[in-house]
């Protein structure tokens, strides 16, 4: 499954591609929503790790704007409750993610992101 | 496992390892993914005992999860990604932790995130988990170069101020020869190895069955199924390649990987404004060689 939480932890690797590799840009998906177990110990704990500009940017272009533009100093239940919700409920089930810096398109078919390349592609 | 008739393999220097782990374990793998997943259920103490210790809030990588055995123990606080290169391996593992007979899809706490890809490729943002485990897969790696970038992928995976990992790998002191624990120290330099296939034998008629059982939980598992019965003959024996690692290899291996990316190894008290690693156990458990890490900023 590539939910959200995976697309803000994956960058492209491809030979030479090591800025601006990130975030990789979501095309053509279809997506599933599927409720999970809110565990705030979690999300509080993955909040420091998260890339803020490429979660928010990613979750409204899938259609969902719960999250705040800047990432708030306050953290309350609300706010652990929409992370939870667009980090690991919001399902990516095909489409494919490109290097915003090399283009390269690495496809997501049955809810598995394909992030292989090519024996010469590899760094 | 069929153990008993382990063959000797030398690598041709023509082969490129790429094409020579295509071909005798990737290929594999995939073709008898669904029984090698069925022999694969209990946990090694040493890995149980390393997930059981993650903090919640953090985040892992499965780094060769194969069938995912591991993805559920850490609990929903502390969850890991699985990474391998073998989709029919990841279609399993997705759905691994949850009950057998009831469609994960509708109970999704138990869907677990897998990514297809190499253990060689640096696919993350750099040091952003917490832990990372790579069990019994860096010694499926061809050449002495690339398991120990194998090494190093999963040290730059890991966050440089705390992150830890933990390696597994098959040791030619095998159960019942050798228990002995290697101290951290003063190790002889056997560090050889040997490369090895060692076959599997594929049973059609439990393939089939794993399949049936597979494919109430998986969809894709279906597909998995009809191409297993069209192109199995009964009893196919499949040479899986293996480095068996020697007494001392992996430590070897660890402190030479650790070196080339610049890392001091000790702790933060002896090296001040370094970044490195420091051994936190190694030794040998049921057949394989271990060695868990931590990075450190001093």
């Amino acid at each position: 499954m590539v939910r959200l939480i995976t697309h803000n932890l994956l960058a492209c690797h491809a030979k030479g591609c090591t800025s601006n590799n990130f975030p990789l840009q979501l095309k053509d998906v279809q997506i599933a929503l599927r409720e999970a177990d809110f565990n705030p110990d979690f999300v509080r704990g993955f909040m420091p790790k998260i890339e803020w500009n490429a979660l928010v940017n990613a979750a409204r272009q899938l259609g969902d704007s719960s999250l705040p533009a800047e990432q708030p100093e306050m953290i309350d239940d609300d706010l652990l409750k929409a992370l939870h919700h667009v980090l690991l409920e919001i399902h990516i089930e095909e489409g494919q993610m490109t290097c915003p810096n090399c283009n390269h398109v690495y496809p997501i078919s049955n809810g598995i992101p394909n992030m292989l390349l090519a024996e010469h592609e590899i760094a | 496992m069929s153990s008993n008739k382990v063959t000797a393999v030398v690598i041709s220097p023509e082969t490129s390892p790429q094409t020579h782990e295509d071909e005798h374990v990737h290929a594999v793998y995939e073709q008898i993914a669904s029984h090698f997943s069925s022999t694969r259920y209990k946990p090694w103490p040493i890995i149980a005992k390393f997930l059981s210790s993650i903090p919640p809030g953090h985040i892992g990588l499965d780094s060769g999860t194969g069938n995912g055995k591991y993805l559920p123990l850490p609990g929903p606080s502390s969850p890991m990604i699985g990474l391998d290169r073998s989709r029919n391996l990841l279609k399993i593992a997705r759905h691994a932790g949850s009950q057998s007979g009831i469609d994960s899809d509708l109970f999704s706490t138990t869907i677990n995130e897998v990514v297809q890809a190499d253990v060689l490729n640096e696919c993350w943002r750099a040091g952003v988990f917490d832990y990372a485990i790579s069990i019994a897969t860096i010694h499926h790696l061809a050449t002495v170069e690339r398991r120990k970038r194998a090494i190093q992928t999963l040290i730059q995976a890991v966050s440089p101020a705390r992150g830890r990992a933990l390696i597994y790998v098959w040791a030619i002191e095998q159960d019942g020869l050798s228990k002995r624990v290697i101290p951290g120290q003063g190790l002889p330099r056997e560090n050889v190895g040997q490369d090895v296939f060692v076959p599997w034998v594929l049973s059609t008629q439990k393939t089939k069955r794993q399949m049936q059982t597979a494919a109430r939980t998986d969809p894709d598992a279906v597909k998995v199924t009809e191409k297993d019965e069209i192109t199995e003959e009964p009893n196919k024996v499949f040479n899986r390649y293996y480095h068996m690692f020697s007494k001392g290899e992996l430590y070897e291996l660890t402190m030479a990987a650790a070196w080339e990316l610049g890392l001091a190894i000790g702790n933060e008290s002896e090296y001040p404004a370094r970044l490195g690693i420091e051994i936190m156990q190694c030794g040998w458990e049921r057949s394989n060689y271990y060695i868990e890490i931590r990075r450190w900023r001093g």
